[in-house]
């Protein structure tokens, strides 16, 4: 992948070094750092964001009821699935009673899937309440807004919300976990304005904090959780070092190998895209690129370089 | 007439969401609970009806041979199976355990992967860049490595000081990017909305 400058590069040496990084990388994501303060540290210095998360939480009156807006995406909740454990873990042992609620399929089957890995590690059945999934996106959640609470839906926390009114006013917190297509940014929109008293905060892919931190700003976000660093800061908080925790955040050194392997061949490619010294590498990634049959001819582009 | 209906009825119920945002009146309010009902169970029906057509088509593609017929025979397996755990009889429907576990054990691990495999995806598209030669391909690997440069976890003084620039670049100049889109969205839509609502020429086409 990486081999090679000077366009005497075979596809043999090419696919060794891809085996190469797969191996490492693999290799790498089950080695854990040492402590905190090592070289190589996930754990944002910065926990500004985590003081945020906690503050809001520390806010909560003795046994609060606490939504959970869940729709996270299949593909990027493993990034923060150990930051909403702990999350779940966290406002357990402040005493609250979580109610799960979708507004989009994938959400629901994460949803699901949590509510069941609770119900198995002994959370008492009365402190889960299933919401289930509300179809209609958006119409669906302002309908939510004054009842949320399906008919059939039993147990303590259930019966609680029910008394309060059936709708989202009941609880005292709602905690929106995002990456799908109505994440945090819909609820600000839908239900924030319907409902300013319920404080809102966030937890989502890092792909999603440029669109959200305006909201964090405004403080119609109390707190956000949308960054890989910000995250492990939270659970670092949460679970000390040292403590068992069964929900890891991704390997830091997994994620460094993968960065530098990521930045040599951005290197080398804007070396190649800029010219000058990079003119060999370009020619020879024109070449395995063309080869490979999977890219235009190479001798098109250059034609509309521009000037 | 066939144009001014839709426009008409799409006026309307925007209207009146508008004055219940705004104004707090208990017969207000049924009334748009009712359409936000009726819009509820539309969506839910279109959810249905795309499933039903999804079905319909690689059923299709099956029996006349056309297509890629492996996709299709994946599709409705996949689709029978779901079906099959939550509808059998003194199934829990989506909360069953063996819903549970198509969902956990199959779906999210098989999606999960293919998220993980963006990585070499991404690696081949940078190269493709190379091949193309763009200032907009150029100007997009520089960022993406500048990103990568400040997201390094590392420890000590010099992980202090990428934190901090990492957060003020995501602060100043990516966050102002996106308040101006942001800013810029909610102004063509409200603009879509009002030339909607006033039946302007052209929007009803």
């Amino acid at each position: 992948m990486t081999a090679g400058v000077d366009g005497a590069r075979s596809p043999r040496a090419a696919r060794l070094a891809t085996v190469a990084v797969i191996v490492l990388l693999g290799a790498a994501a089950f080695a854990r750092p040492g402590d905190e303060g090592g070289a190589i540290v996930l754990a944002n210095p910065d926990r500004s964001r985590v003081t945020e998360l906690r503050s809001a939480l520390a806010a909560l009156p003795e046994s609060p009821a606490v939504l959970i807006g869940l729709d996270g995406d299949l593909g990027t909740y493993p990034e923060i699935r150990a930051v909403v454990r702990t999350a779940f873990d966290d406002l357990l042992a402040r005493g609250a009673g979580l109610a799960f609620v979708s507004f989009t399929p994938e959400g629901r089957a994460v949803a699901s899937a949590e509510l069941d890995r609770l119900a198995r590690s002994g959370v008492a059945a009365g402190r889960l309440l299933d919401l289930g999934f509300v179809t209609g996106a958006e119409a669906g959640m302002v309908r939510a807004v004054t009842d949320i609470v399906p008919a059939d839906a039993t147990g303590a926390l259930a019966d609680a919300v029910r008394e309060a009114g059936g709708g989202m006013a009941a609880f005292n917190l709602a905690v929106v976990v995002g990456g799908g297509d109505l994440g945090p940014r819909t609820w600000v929109e839908q239900v924030g304005p319907r409902l300013p008293s319920l404080p809102i905060v966030a937890i989502a892919p890092t792909f999603a904090q440029p669109e959200l931190a305006p909201y964090l700003r405004t403080g119609q976000l109390v707190a956000l959780l949308a960054t890989l660093r910000d995250g492990a800061a939270y659970v670092a908080s949460v679970r000390p070092t040292g403590t068992a925790n069964p929900d890891r955040v991704p390997s830091a050194l997994a994620m460094l190998i993968g960065m530098i392997v990521a930045l040599a061949v951005i290197g080398r490619s804007l070396a190649a895209a800029l010219g000058g010294g990079g003119q060999g590498v370009a020619t020879a990634i024109e070449a395995d690129v063309g080869a490979a049959g999977d890219g235009p001819e190479p001798s098109a582009p250059a034609a509309a370089t521009p000037s | 007439m066939r144009r001014s209906l839709p426009a008409a009825t799409v006026v309307g119920v925007g209207l009146l969401l508008l004055v219940d945002y705004v104004v707090i009146n208990p017969t207000l309010a049924a009334i748009a609970d009712l359409v936000l009902d009726w819009v509820v169970l539309l969506a839910a029906a279109a959810a249905l009806a795309g499933g039903a057509a999804l079905v319909l088509r690689h059923s299709a593609q099956l029996i006349e041979a056309r297509g890629e017929r492996a996709g299709s025979v994946a599709v409705l397996a996949g689709v029978a199976m779901v079906l099959v755990a939550g509808l059998y009889p003194g199934s829990h429907g989506a909360t069953d355990p063996a819903v549970r576990w198509l969902i956990a054990a199959l779906l999210a691990p098989l999606i999960a992967s293919l998220f993980g495999l963006l990585f070499f995806f991404l690696l081949g598209a940078v190269r493709r860049v190379t091949v193309l030669r763009t200032r907009e391909g150029s100007l997009m690997l520089a960022a993406a490595a500048l990103v990568l440069v400040l997201l390094m976890p590392i420890g000590g003084a010099a992980g202090d000081w990428l934190a901090e620039a990492a957060g003020w670049t995501l602060a100043v100049p990516i966050g102002a990017a996106f308040r101006g889109l942001l800013i810029g969205i909610a102004i063509v839509t409200s603009v879509h909305a009002a030339r909607v609502l006033l039946a302007v020429n052209g929007v009803e086409e």
